[in-house]
């Protein structure tokens, strides 16, 4: 398979921390590849190197299959996390502006932002200043300057926050239709739910290290099966379950709760147990949901999402 | 178009749309504007001071002698102007000019029939002067001193009669000083003097009263003309010759001279040579502004990019050393648009001057090559020094806030220069001068101001080695600086850590491990 990006054993050190540990990682072409993993634990600074902001201390990166990223720059697409605009530039001005820097020609980048900005309903914004936007557009203007000169690896980081639903939406649609014309999309998410919904693979990065890589699937059949319940009532009920040692871990959402059974329990019993207390409106044995992944995976560390 | 060139072309756009720009552009016309029209006007504005005069003397001799002695000087003044006139036109609408303005009452007027000269034509057309009329005219200007209608004209900027009326008052009843201090109060006059019954002896009961105690030009102006009068009493009085009573009151003074700049030879100074050997501060002061507004746009700029979160987005598209050289041209190029319009509107400036300001040489001095050159060469100098600085702390900084600590030691260094400015101004090839010179961070100034000496061409050459020496070090400092501090956040690091950075090797800290190349 073709990879659009191939990390092998890269490391990067800042003084004596390191930031990303002999990290290995194979991203193939027109895929959507999902970056999870707690803060700090080394994601921007990995997407940072394949953007050549930073160099690796070792290893080696090929990103669209040359090994000097830097060569390739104009050919990738980057959201980063914190995302800013030139206040007093004119929306047009400014989407051109990042797609000249990407080696456009100053009148095909004119165009194609017009263009943009009027196809994502920005079309009376285009001879308005910056300042003017609000925070959902202003993203919006943001992906458009990311997108512009037609990537062929697009870097989105943390695309989601801030979105109201219709904007969101937008975003996955976006993300879906590079998909469809063959571009290959990174996406670093805190919200597990958008990672599966989309992501073909996941790839999780903890303290510097690996800890997961592979494509949903794979990623969920090397973790045991949960119960999930939709209930109503108090939820109180779980932890008794779990201090009378039926189950071991209990991600209680409110509403839905998952919950691990210990070995050697049936779920039956559990079952019986939960009926008596609350009103429970679904009931199923199924994969782990990548909350509970995430969770386990940082060692059940309160995790700063 | 090279990556740096997009950034700096941006960077020029958009300060093109911002207030300091303009105002940078047009506060200059302004100043010229104001300098031309802003002083004559300021003179012009202020009001005529009437003084009434309370005069003890014998048939208050005084007191007339000093009017016949302003009346003297202005018509000397006048006569001054009137056979300094191009053509007979121009003689007659000056002269009608102020005539017109004078009252019946004015001692011109009074001069006029006291005199029996007809002094309206006799100013307007001086040829045509009888001998006896011509012979009165000689006496007249041989009684102003050599110097004195300059020394009036200090005193009283231009005709007295522009700026002091004596106002008569017929009754003023037995308590003349109470009736005169009621004139006052009401601000009938603004002034009024007394003068006692023997002035040739002395001046114990003279006075002058004005509630005004800081405007004293008329005090000054009054009692010169009374000093001139009262000493040639005394003299007179000694029965001396009127040679020896010239020689007594003749002045001992010093030519000012100079050696000629080709020949070597020692000559008199010219004035608009004295106006050369300051015109270097003034190029200093806007070489200082044009640095520090072009510096300081650089450093805020800088900051906006980094609050607003755009450094990343750049550096996925850009090199930090693009940014970085980008941003210096783009605001240089900004700063250099600001100065040459000031040049130009300047060389335009000089074309409306006229009268006195036209004959101290200003075109000469504004479009001399060495003056041009200088500073629009340590301008760039001047700019690209700090700007290594200040984008390397814009760098570091989230906030301008945060900048300000680390500002303060460029503007303690910064504000040398200026006080240094009218010292070096005076000795510019002076001990001080040269040492100063040779600091890099005031090379720029220094030379600048050292313009009007000039410095001997080895010190230019020294200068511009040690300049682009200091620029090759301080924009490598930057570098380093830039590359770590621009993807920074959180608190600025101290003076400490940076050097440390500036140590380490490069890869050592966030930094690149290879330099690209456009």
């Amino acid at each position: 398979m073709e990879h659009a990006l191939t990390l092998s054993h890269v490391t990067k050190r800042f003084g004596s921390f390191t930031a990303v540990d002999d990290l290995s990682l194979n991203i193939p072409t027109g895929s959507i590849y999902g970056f999870i993993g707690p803060n700090g634990a080394g994601k921007t600074t990995t997407i940072r190197m394949v953007m050549s902001i930073f160099y690796p201390d070792a290893g080696e990166i090929t990103v669209l299959g040359n090994s000097q990223p830097e060569a390739v720059k104009d050919r990738l697409g980057y959201l980063p996390e914190e995302k800013g605009l030139y206040k007093t530039m004119r929306l047009g001005e400014i989407v051109a502006y990042f797609g000249k820097l990407k080696g456009m020609n100053s009148g095909e980048a004119k165009r194609k932002a017009i263009d943009l900005l009027e196809r994502y309903g920005l079309g009376e914004w285009i001879d308005k200043k910056c300042q003017a936007l609000s925070k959902g557009m202003g993203q919006k203007v943001q992906l458009l300057g990311t997108l512009i000169h037609d990537p062929e690896l697009v870097i989105l980081d943390e695309p989601f926050s801030g979105l109201d639903p219709v904007n969101m939406e937008l975003m996955r649609d976006t993300i879906l239709s590079m998909k469809k014309e063959g571009r290959t999309v990174i996406f670093s998410t805190h919200v597990m739910k958008q990672a599966e919904e989309i992501c073909d693979y996941i790839f999780m990065i903890h303290k510097s290290k690996k800890v997961l890589d592979g494509t949903l699937a794979e990623v969920k059949s090397t973790h045991e099966r949960g119960i999930q319940v939709d209930y109503d009532g108090d939820g109180a009920v779980f932890h008794e379950l779990q201090s009378q040692g039926l189950v071991d871990r209990v991600n209680d959402a409110g509403k839905t709760c998952e919950m691990f059974p210990t070995d050697g329990t049936d779920p039956q019993q559990i079952l019986k147990k939960l009926v008596e207390r609350i009103s429970i409106r679904r009931f199923d044995l199924r994969d782990p949901s990548l909350h509970e992944i995430f969770v386990r995976a940082v060692g059940g560390e309160v995790v700063d999402a | 178009m090279s990556k740096t060139m997009l950034v700096a072309q941006r960077e020029f756009m958009e300060n093109m749309r911002t207030k300091t720009f303009w105002l940078g552009i047009l506060s200059f016309p302004i100043l010229i504007v104001f300098a031309i029209f802003g002083q004559k006007l300021l003179a012009d504005s202020k009001d005529v001071r009437k003084y009434a005069v309370l005069d003890r003397s014998e048939g208050q001799w005084l007191s007339r002698a000093v009017s016949a002695r302003a009346t003297q000087a202005d018509i000397g003044k006048l006569l001054e102007e009137v056979t300094e006139a191009k053509d007979e036109d121009e003689r007659t609408k000056l002269v009608q000019k102020w005539w017109s303005a004078l009252t019946e009452d004015h001692p011109l007027r009074i001069a006029e029939r006291q005199f029996g000269l007809d002094i309206l034509s006799m100013i307007a057309n001086p040829p045509e002067l009888s001998d006896q009329q011509k012979q009165q005219m000689s006496k007249w200007r041989d009684q102003l001193a050599p110097g004195q209608i300059e020394e009036l004209a200090k005193v009283a900027g231009g005709l007295s009669l522009d700026d002091y009326r004596q106002v008569q008052f017929d009754d003023l009843g037995d308590d003349p000083e109470k009736a005169l201090s009621e004139k006052l109060n009401d601000e009938k006059i603004f002034a009024y003097f007394v003068i006692g019954p023997d002035p040739e002896e002395s001046d114990e009961t003279s006075a002058y009263v004005s509630n005004n105690i800081t405007d004293n030009e008329l005090r000054k102006w009054y009692a010169s003309h009374a000093t001139e009068i009262v000493r040639d009493r005394r003299i007179k009085n000694l029965n001396l010759s009127a040679e020896d009573a010239a020689s007594i009151r003749g002045r001992y003074e010093f030519a000012q001279q100079n050696l000629d700049g080709e020949t070597g030879e020692v000559k008199d100074v010219e004035d608009k040579e004295k106006l050369g050997g300051l015109a270097p501060i003034a190029f200093v002061y806007l070489l200082w502004i044009a640095v520090f507004t072009a510096a300081q746009m650089l450093l805020t700029n800088t900051i906006e990019e980094k609050s607003n979160r755009l450094i990343e987005v750049l550096l996925s598209s850009v090199s930090p050393m693009q940014l970085m050289a980008g941003k210096v041209i783009g605001i240089g190029a900004t700063g250099l648009t600001i100065v040459l319009s000031w040049v130009i509107s300047a060389l335009i400036g000089v074309q409306f001057m006229s009268g006195k300001i036209a004959e101290l040489g200003l075109t000469a001095i504004i479009s001399d090559p060495l003056y041009l050159g200088s500073f629009v060469a340590y301008f760039l100098a001047g700019y690209l020094l700090y700007a290594a600085f200040l984008v390397a702390i814009g760098s570091v900084c989230d906030s301008l806030k945060e900048a300000q600590s680390l500002m303060q030691p460029v503007f303690i260094i910064l504000i040398v220069p200026l006080i240094a400015m009218v010292f070096v101004v005076q000795d510019p090839n002076g001990t001080v001068a040269r040492f100063l010179t040779y600091i890099p961070l005031f090379t720029p100034f220094l030379m600048m101001n050292r313009a009007g000496g000039p410095p001997p061409t080895w010190e230019y050459v020294a200068t511009t080695i040690l300049i682009i020496v200091s620029l090759a070090i301080a924009f490598w400092a930057a570098a380093k600086v830039f590359r770590v501090g621009i993807l920074m956040t959180g608190k600025p690091p101290k003076v400490s850590e940076i050097l440390r950075w500036l140590r380490a090797p490069v890869g050592q800290v966030a930094e690149r491990k290879q330099e690209t190349t456009d």
